[in-house]
């Protein structure tokens, strides 16, 4: 068998390599390598598709020695949940790409930064290996400080520490948890899937654990309180930076909570189950509620994410406590879908205000008014978006969703209490529609152009799959039930 | 499952083509609503015969979802593709010069096929996915013509009311399916006790959005912003419809305790914004405040136990109010504006359309032989018999008086007065950029006026395929038919200054309390989010005062430092990346924290310094070593052990 998941993650630094050993490439021949590289990475995704997943476990398995003595190894393999995560990201860096492909600002380093990141972040989702997760975790971080720095607005410094600072410190309970398990582990294992089966920890010790994780991955989600760095770094990112931070690596956090806290401490989280809850719901309604408050549309969408990122807390939550399988399946197949509906819409939604930013260099919405008739295309699909976001019917939010406000109400009912934040996502995103794109025109921008054809394909695969997903999710929502229905937490 | 399909998508495939095409829209949705009238009809037909249609599709894991033609469903498919097609002929000729209308009529064959998604879901999903595009479409219906100012206002509005009331959809239906363990509608309508009392008020929180029920009423009239068209479908056979149609279909369930609340919510509406209509200044103002004085009506059958009636009702009024509103639209071209004042006379100039008016006008009424008599009837006969009839029975009276009053105003105002045609004002009217084409307008309006005369005879078959015993109550009769008159005579020789008295301004200004929903929930909703922004700004900041502590700790300890000779040469070098970083980070204070404790930490000062410097390919040659490095570390590993 021929390894296409260790294709698939490695794939992309062999661009990266490329580049680096050639440094005259120009800005075209960087580009032309990011797209061939993320492209052939996005095939080779498919291929682990087509070649399907089991029940009870992970599908694909690739594993080589590494460091005997301690158990650790190089182990990667797919399940219901990382599977569709992984199609998610390697979708997302070649539509990045192909955006970017018009930039010629130092296009070589930023592609080479970019394909690093392609293989954390594939890394990280197939990972079965404490360690190895950890070591693609923490390159990931790296890549994306960079990429603020280097190439992000006007207070990029200031956003790209704020979010290193984060997410840096963030991380160091997450080894903690990782060595105590590994210490209680017998023997001396860091395979996850002996974690999975059996929890080292347990009791006290599982609790402290927990906690450790629940730090880690609320800071990446990110989680009310801790989620200042996400407004702050999503302002000053480039356009791309933003579309990769939200679609892929703020689900580092709740794949990590399904994947760790759930998976590897289910005891103490059942019995921590109403703090996370509670920590959702908070998040949840904040965030919608900051969001509403925001004048520039790509803060409002950063606090968005807060929100939407919020159900999946409350829906991981609820799977933890509850005590009917039929329930918790429930709640983590709308968990695994929210993230990638999440993925799509707000990345598509990211790109959609970076085109806007192009061409009027401004963000405010107050600015604008009436542009649905200077720039009918990227109006029509940002209304289209926007709708998906606050979670229409038939786009790809609200099966998700649906699912996890229907296992909530049966397992926790005070929570579905964070469904009236779907009043007021709907309330921010109709209020932006009508600030930037109804009324009269502006004079100012009424010479804008539409979004020219590379900026419609970088849409278009996101609106199909929105629509196909909302439509009818069952084509993913079977791949991931899959697995949620045969965990047995 | 054929039939199903035709319904359903043969509108939302005639709106893709008229998308693509970008021409003869007109005729492709009159051909879209045609095809959905003939699948209507076949699936009454084989509802009848006992042999009804039923599809499944995948939906969510363990909860399909489910498309089914009951006897009850087909007729209401029936009547919306009946309203539909009308409301499509008489649009190829109202919208015919507006460069926009492939838009148009591609978003009302969504409208169209949303609602019959609606009306033949069996399962809770479908239902709820058809009820929030309905809310969608009719989003961008009003809002059609958003180039124009408080279009976009209208719209919002509208789409804010009904999906806050959603909610009440949501949970009802989260409550119905964890109860019954299935999302099939009709299995989670056995569901009884608590649950059931619990649920079916929840839905009512939904339908009174949907349906414009007090207090969730005054988005209604606002949503004149959009195309008439877009009204008569509205009012009639669509987005308000919805509501009702959710209580009709979900009544068996409905406990006597909920129903009493429902009776009651709808008694009071149809007062309240019968009162409205009658201190109304605009036409179509006037109909759109009577429309949630009708399903008010409806909601008091309900309420009363008898939802047969309110079926009856919803069918009188579908065919009723779509007809009223197309001849307002007539009248509308004829004049350029829909205010009272101006619109006075304007009956004479179109004979022919007026009669139609007029007629529909007493079909609302309640007059016999036209098809209102009989609902009307059927509706105060289901009041007096309920256990609540002591409060149902006044408010259905007052509310056919109150009808009769405010048509006959109407009616009076377009005969009688005298008003000069309105200069088209080219930002307010829709005349100015559309010259009707009078004869599709006239067959669209004379297919719901005849149905509104001729109706009444089905009834009764109706009542019987339905399972219910017609009643012949002469009592209510007398009663319904006096309260009609009684309103007619009034609306027609006082003026609502000497009906309503002092309630007049009141009731113009839609009797809002407190400032209505404006001050009640939009104002208090800003002030959260504003405050919720601070508290976000507090926490940044929080972020970096941390920071700041753990620097003037590093600092302290450099000080000391200072006075220890010794230790001074050993963080020398922290103190000189100190100094680089304060210089560099402007002397922002706190800002300047952040970089200070960042560099004190992870020596990133000299990073910055090294971005700041524009030298990219250091940066990034520095991150690639340290990348190396640690990988070397990592492979290197194995051999230590």
């Amino acid at each position: 068998m021929i390894p296409v998941i260790s294709i698939a993650v490695f794939l992309p630094l062999v661009g990266a390599l490329l580049l680096m050993a050639l440094p005259k490439s120009s800005s075209k021949f960087a580009h032309t390598v990011g797209i061939i590289a993320s492209a052939l990475t996005l095939l080779v995704t498919l291929v682990i598709w087509s070649r399907g997943i089991v029940p009870g476990g992970f599908a694909q398995v690739e594993e080589v020695t590494w460091i005997e003595a301690i158990g650790a190894a190089y182990r990667v393999g797919v399940d219901g949940i990382s599977l569709p995560l992984v199609l998610l990201s390697a979708l997302l860096f070649l539509l990045a790409f192909i955006y970017q492909a018009k930039s010629g600002d130092r296009a070589r380093s930023f592609v080479i930064l970019m394909l690093m990141l392609e293989t954390a972040s594939i890394g990280t989702f197939v990972a079965l290996d404490a360690l190895l997760f950890y070591v693609f975790f923490e390159v990931s971080l790296v890549s994306m400080y960079f990429m603020i720095a280097g190439w992000g607005g006007v207070e990029r410094q200031k956003a790209a520490l704020m979010f290193f600072l984060y997410t840096l410190l963030g991380s160091l309970p997450l080894l903690l948890a990782i060595l105590g398990m590994f210490l209680a582990s017998d023997p001396y294992t860091f395979d996850m899937r002996v974690w999975i089966d059996m929890p080292p920890l347990l009791g006290v010790g599982g609790m402290l654990a927990l906690i450790a994780m629940l730090f880690t991955f609320a800071v990446k989600i990110p989680a009310f309180p801790v989620h200042t760095w996400l407004p702050a770094a999503h302002v000053q990112a480039p356009t791309v930076g933003s579309v990769i931070l939200a679609g892929v690596m703020l689900k580092f956090g709740t794949y990590g909570l399904v994947r760790f806290a759930l998976q590897m401490t289910p005891e103490a989280f059942a019995d921590a189950g109403t703090v996370v809850l509670a920590v959702g719901v908070v998040g949840a309604i904040y965030g919608a509620f900051v969001a509403l408050a925001q004048s520039d549309l790509k803060r409002m969408i950063a606090y968005t994410s807060v929100n939407h990122m919020g159900y999946v807390v409350i829906a991981v939550a609820i799977a933890a406590m509850a005590t009917d399988p039929k329930m918790r399946s429930i709640a983590l197949d709308g968990a695994t879908l929210q993230m990638i509906s999440h993925g799509l819409v707000t990345g598509a939604l990211f790109f959609l205000v970076g085109m806007l930013k192009d061409r009027a260099h401004t963000r405010e919405m107050d600015q604008f008014g009436g542009l649905l008739k200077v720039v009918p295309i990227m109006g029509w699909t940002y209304i289209l978006m926007a709708f998906a976001s606050l979670g229409l019917p038939g786009l790809a939010h609200f099966p998700a969703e649906f699912q996890i406000f229907l296992a909530t109400l049966n397992v926790s009912p005070w929570a579905v209490i964070s469904i009236l934040a779907i009043v007021v996502v709907a309330a921010l995103y109709l209020r932006s529609i009508s600030a930037v794109f109804l009324g009269e025109t502006n004079e100012k921008w009424s010479k804008m152009a539409d979004l020219d054809r590379r900026e419609i394909i970088v849409l278009v695969p996101l609106i199909v799959l929105t629509i196909a997903i909302g439509v009818a999710p069952s084509w993913l929502l079977n791949l991931i039930n899959i697995t949620t229905t045969s965990m047995g937490l | 499952m054929i039939a199903l399909g035709v319904v359903i998508f043969a509108p939302s495939l005639m709106a893709a083509a008229v998308l693509l095409l970008r021409k003869w829209s007109g005729l492709l949705a009159v051909a879209g609503a045609a095809l959905s009238l003939v699948g209507s009809f076949t699936l009454l037909a084989a509802a009848i015969s006992g042999t009804p249609f039923i599809a499944t599709l995948p939906g969510l894991p363990g909860m399909p979802l489910l498309l089914e033609a009951s006897q009850l469903t087909a007729v209401l498919s029936l009547m919306v593709s009946t309203v539909a097609i009308f409301v499509m002929i008489f649009a190829v000729g109202y919208m015919d010069k507006d460069p926009e209308k492939p838009r148009f009529f591609a978003t009302m064959l969504m409208f169209v096929a949303a609602m019959q998604l609606l009306v033949l879901s069996a399962d809770w999903i479908t239902l709820l996915a058809a009820w929030e595009m309905i809310g969608v479409s009719s989003y961008l219906l009003i809002g059609f013509w958003h180039g124009r100012p408080k279009v976009a206002g209208s719209a919002t509005r509208a789409f804010l009311y009904t999906r806050s009331a959603d909610l009440g959809l949501y949970i009802g239906i989260f409550i119905l399916i964890g109860i019954s363990g299935t999302s099939q509608i009709s299995t989670s309508l056995a569901t009884t006790g608590t649950p059931a009392i619990v649920g079916g008020l929840l839905l009512l929180v939904a339908a009174m959005g949907k349906s414009a029920q007090v207090p969730l009423n005054d988005w209604l009239q606002r949503a004149m912003a959009g195309p008439t068209p877009v009204s008569a479908l509205l009012h009639s056979a669509t987005l308000v419809a919805a509501g009702a149609i959710l209580l009709i279909r979900i009544a068996p369930m409905l406990p006597e305790q909920t129903l009493i609340v429902i009776g009651l919510v709808g008694g009071i509406t149809s007062v309240v914004t019968g009162l409205i209509a009658l201190g109304e200044k605009d036409l179509k103002r006037l109909l759109a405040a009577s429309t949630s004085s009708q399903y008010g009506l409806m909601l008091l059958a309900i309420g009363a136990g008898a939802w047969v009636v309110a079926l009856l009702h919803l069918i009188a009024h579908a065919a009723i109010k779509s007809g009223l509103f197309l001849g307002a639209g007539v009248f509308q071209h004829s004049r350029g504006s829909t205010l009272m004042s101006d619109i006075a006379g304007a009956g004479r100039e179109h004979k022919k359309v007026f009669a139609g008016f007029a007629l529909a006008a007493l079909a609302l009424a309640g007059i016999p032989p036209l098809v209102g008599f009989f609902s009307k009837d059927a509706i105060i006969a289901a009041a007096m018999s309920a256990p609540g009839a002591v409060w149902l029975l006044p408010l259905g009276l007052a509310a056919t008086v109150l009808t009769g009053a405010y048509m006959a105003r109407a009616v009076g105002q377009l005969w009688r007065g005298s008003g000069e045609e309105v200069k088209p004002n080219s930002e307010n009217s829709n005349a100015s950029s559309i010259s009707p084409d009078m004869r599709w307008m006239g067959i669209g309006m004379a297919g719901p006026v005849f149905l509104a005369i001729v109706l009444g005879v089905t009834f009764v078959p109706l009542e019987e395929m339905l399972g219910k015993e017609p009643e012949l109550s002469t009592l209510a009769m007398a009663f319904g038919l006096g309260a009609a008159v009684f309103g007619l005579l009034l609306g027609w020789f006082f003026k609502p200054k000497q009906l309503l008295g002092p309630l007049l301004g009141w009731a113009q200004n839609g009797f809002i309390i407190a400032g209505g929903m404006d001050n009640l929930v939009v104002r208090p909703a800003m002030a959260m989010a504003r405050a919720c922004n601070v508290v976000d700004q507090q926490l940044y900041n929080l972020a970096l005062k941390i920071g700041n502590s753990m620097m003037s700790f590093a600092r302290g300890t450099n000080i000391m430092d200072i006075g220890l000779y010794a230790a001074v040469l050993a963080f020398g070098n922290s103190m000189m990346s100190l100094g680089r970083v304060t210089r560099f980070s402007d002397e922002k204070g706190i800002d300047g924290a952040i970089f200070g404790f960042a560099s004190i930490t992870f020596a990133t000062g000299k990073l910055a310094r090294l971005l700041q410097s524009g030298l990219i390919h250091r940066e990034l040659a520095l991150s690639i070593i340290a990348t190396g490095i640690l990988a070397v570390g990592l492979i290197a590993a194995p051999m230590l052990f």
